[in-house]
């Protein structure tokens, strides 16, 4: 079989897997809170466009941005070998005539994509009911779209590079969450060319918005001392990373023997 | 007869714990019984054969190619792990038809070969419930089917047996007896000695990571000359049977059973043990009413070979 | 055809090979074995606060206006009092590494005993509910009081020592009491709190996930809830506000948020009696499968 068609076998095999677990539930559900939020803002501030828009991109972003995407791709990412050595189910694997990449690929491939349908079905909603008086309105539509855009591709970053510590690190976890709630955090505000060593920043300097120049109450939170980077850098950065790490991954499990623990 | 399976020197590092010492086999087809008691290296030599592990000096080949990092070698091996896991999400179709997936079969044969697997261990009428719900035998047996659902020329089973009842025990015996007569090369592994004895008799002691002895069961027993053959003979006068044989020197030992009816002898020289008994009743006129040898079996074997 | 092989003992029979770096082995387990001496530990990582505070003070040098900023705007750093202890002790940052110490050493305490079906064994033994809870809380009472009474406690001692005299005991007799009972208020709550999410999954991967994630998420809605509808009362959904809240009450200190503490100890505490209820639940001896 050759290595496409092995890719697409993981993929589907752990792919319709994925989505029966409770986990999964567990955190589609988690998705449903900037909907509810997005609702209940949109009773309260029933008639202010502006304001509306501006709570979507300067508040709920974060929520995708910095929360929802880190820990969907935390878990899922250190998933794709942890939770086969844990669970002892790795042998069913790769005693199978399949190269051991395309486990890791597909499988991070299967994971990516619920992710992606998860969050794009929470943005979808919550966006949608914020700006419901401006659908007819071109502009908001390519808003969405990059909003889609730069969470899609940081999904695939994070989960890369997730997928690369959980295939090196027993605790796999506890790294991720240092790095993508300490470090993702902290780097913003270091100064000059030290920010460029984060995920976050390259997806932050593909969003479609701003600060103003009076900074006000804009995306000050989002944008915080951000010195942003080309969008274009930026795509190809962010691909770099996913190509990157997984790469490494991919070459890592096929080199490491996993010993389960007694 | 050309070796399926052949290790060289193989060696394997758990850290500093010594796991497999210098091994040096050839497996051929049929059945081979992988005995030893738990910790002695049985699992850890099939997880190199199967490429899950790397040795850390030597080298196993399967048909004359390694085993680590080649996947191809798969579709002809089946393996069935000794671990109680599963997708537990799954049911036992679900579990079945989906690592059939990885061998590039069609939709049709996928489905066409994992009902005939499940049809064989006798899982066909649960396949749709999920594994969570699954016995424990149940969960053996569709482990069992994953293993030979693509039609392996070569089998790796991991303690198969343990979990079943007496009845699926039986079954799953005449199940692996049946490759054999197949042509298939299947090798088992388990630390129970009469399940082995049921399986094969062709076996391969393990322990503490070195391999004891290797062949039929019966031949390793007479090659063992330092321990002499135990027998028992029952009768209705045992000590005036026994004391016919006082003066033998072949016999080295003689004791008599709690009951009062038998007295066992230990004797290197049993064919010649069996000559003069077989004289002594005609003479005596003494009524035998069984021969048997008490240690002419596996667990003797291992026994007087461990603590040789 | 059978063979017998000798039953030798288990040194390794191999013929032993030349290595190319012959001694990278005797390098790597000198390393390894220092590494096993846990003064050592402490003494490497000690070895590496002049480098830490350099890197500090080259961003500082980076950022010296907004550090001049802080400092004029903050005189709880430079003046000791029960304020500055509440402000170590309250913090965000110190908050934040508690959970992830107990992420770590918490989040497997019950999920682990799930997995491997080890509740039975427990209760086979002459070993009571109240037991196996207590000796799966004290372990992160552990490692709270470490964190925040043990520290609190010498920082007091030490601010006599420094000052020669005993008049910050004094002045404030009651900071040591204050200092305790934050710490073991602390260390319940989040005894509770792990637990209810190390029994609500078997799997400790998630569990880590739950500890950290619901902590950082309630956070994360109320600053979401604040930015929109400009509401303290709102605090009441983070976890890391209501225990700043309780924490400014207990050190008799103005509290961060514009509402009563006893709400925040009414939702920490509600908190704690889910947990109670949960671990009630699961930590039986019999699993009842449906």
């Amino acid at each position: 079989m050759n290595a496409i068609r092995a890719i697409r076998e993981v993929f589907g095999f752990f792919f319709s897997l994925g989505r029966k677990t409770g986990k999964t539930r567990v955190f589609a559900l988690l998705g449903l809170v900037p909907v509810i939020l997005a609702v209940v803002v949109r009773v309260v501030l029933h008639g202010r466009t502006g304001d509306m828009a501006a709570v979507f991109t300067e508040i709920l972003m974060v929520f995708f941005l910095q929360f929802y995407i880190v820990i969907l791709a935390l878990f899922y990412g250190t998933s794709v070998v942890a939770e086969e050595v844990e669970g002892r189910t790795l042998s069913y694997l790769i005693t199978r005539p399949i190269a051991k990449p395309a486990i890791v690929l597909g499988k991070y491939a299967a994971y990516t994509l619920l992710m992606f349908l998860m969050v794009a079905v929470s943005l979808t909603l919550s966006f949608f009911i914020m700006n419901a008086s401006r659908l007819a309105d071109a502009r908001p539509y390519l808003t969405f779209l990059s909003y889609l855009g730069v969470l899609g591709l940081g999904i695939l970053a994070y989960t890369a590079f997730f997928t690369f510590l959980g295939t090196i690190l027993k605790k796999a976890i506890l790294v991720g969450l240092v790095f993508g709630f300490g470090w993702e955090n902290i780097i913003q505000y270091f100064p000059g060319s030290t920010q460029r060593f984060s995920v976050v920043h390259y997806l932050k300097s593909l969003l479609p918005y701003r600060p103003t120049g009076g900074g006000g109450g804009g995306v000050a939170l989002l944008l915080f001392r951000l010195e942003p980077t080309s969008p274009a850098i930026a795509v190809l950065m962010l691909a770099v990373v996913a190509g990157a790490f997984l790469a490494l991954a991919c070459w890592l499990f096929r080199m490491k023997e996993y010993l389960y623990e007694e | 007869m050309t070796a399926v399976i052949h290790a060289s020197n193989l060696s394997k590092w758990y850290g500093n714990v010594l796991g497999l010492n210098d091994v040096t086999l050839d497996i051929a087809s049929g059945i081979t019984g992988l005995l030893g008691p738990n910790g002695a290296g049985k699992s850890t030599f099939m997880k190199l054969i199967t490429g899950q592990m790397k040795p850390n000096i030597g080298q196993v080949t399967v048909r004359g190619r390694k085993s680590w990092n080649n996947p191809v070698l798969f579709r002809d091996i089946g393996f069935c792990p000794e671990n109680d896991v599963f997708y537990e999400e799954m049911t036992g179709w679900e579990f079945v038809t989906g690592l059939l997936r990885f061998y590039g079969y069609s939709a049709s044969e996928i489905k066409e070969r994992a009902a005939k697997a499940l049809d064989i261990v006798e899982l066909t009428k649960d396949k749709d419930r999920l594994i969570r719900g699954y016995s424990r035998g149940m969960r053996q047996r569709v482990k069992f089917a994953q293993a030979i659902a693509h039609d392996p020329e070569i089998v790796i089973l991991d303690e198969p047996l343990s979990g079943l009842d007496p009845l699926g025990k039986r079954k799953l015996i005449k199940l692996i007896k049946e490759f054999k007569s197949q042509g298939r090369t299947v090798l088992v592994s388990s630390h129970v000695l009469p399940e082995i004895e049921a399986l094969t008799s062709e076996i391969v002691l393990v322990h503490q990571g070195k391999i004891l002895a290797q062949g039929d069961i019966r031949f390793i027993r007479e090659l063992i000359e330092s321990h002499p053959h135990m027998i028992s003979v029952r009768s209705s006068d045992p000590r005036a049977l026994a004391a016919r044989f006082v003066g033998d020197r072949s016999i080295q030992k003689m004791s008599f059973g709690a009951d009062g009816r038998t007295f066992v002898v230990e004797t290197h020289k049993r064919d010649d043990f069996f000559g003069c008994l077989t004289g002594a009743v005609l003479e005596g006129g003494i009524e035998v009413e069984e021969i048997s040898s008490p240690d002419d079996n596996l667990q003797s074997v291992f026994e007087y070979l461990v603590g040789k | 055809m059978a063979t017998i092989r000798e039953k030798g003992y288990s040194h390794w029979d191999g013929q032993l090979a030349e290595r190319r770096f012959p001694w990278w082995p005797i390098t790597r387990v000198g390393i390894r074995l220092a590494f096993r001496k846990k003064a050592f530990k402490f003494v490497f990582a000690g070895a590496f606060m002049p480098s830490f505070f350099a890197l500090v003070g080259l961003y500082i040098s980076e950022r010296l206006e907004d550090f001049k900023a802080i400092v004029r705007s903050n005189e709880a750093l430079i003046n000791i009092n029960p304020k500055y202890f509440k402000t170590i002790f309250t913090n965000d940052g110190l908050l934040f590494l508690i959970i992830l110490v107990l992420s770590f050493a918490g989040a497997g305490l019950i999920s682990d005993d799930l997995k491997h079906n080890s509740l039975q064994l427990y209760f086979s033994r002459p070993l009571g509910k109240k037991d196996y809870l207590l000796g799966k809380m004290s372990v992160v009472f552990f490692f709270v009081l470490i964190l925040t009474a043990v520290p609190g406690l010498v920082l007091f001692i030490f601010k006599m020592i420094f000052a020669g005299s005993f008049k910050f005991f004094l002045e404030y007799p009651w900071l040591p009491l204050s200092i305790l009972g934050w710490s073991a208020f602390l260390a319940v709550f989040f005894a509770f709190y792990v637990l209810l999410l190390s029994a609500s999954s078997k799997n400790t991967r998630y569990a880590t996930i739950l500890v950290f994630a619901t902590y950082i998420f309630s956070n994360v809605l109320f600053g979401i809830l604040m930015s929109i509808f400009h509401k303290p009362v709102l605090a009441l959904f983070s976890i890391p506000a209501n225990l700043q809240q309780a924490g400014a009450f207990l050190y008799g200190q103005k509290l961060p948020f514009a509402f009563p503490a006893v709400w925040s100890f009414v939702v920490l505490a509600g908190i704690c009696a889910l947990s109670a209820a949960v671990l009630n639940r699961k930590t039986r001896s019999v699993e009842v499968i449906k």
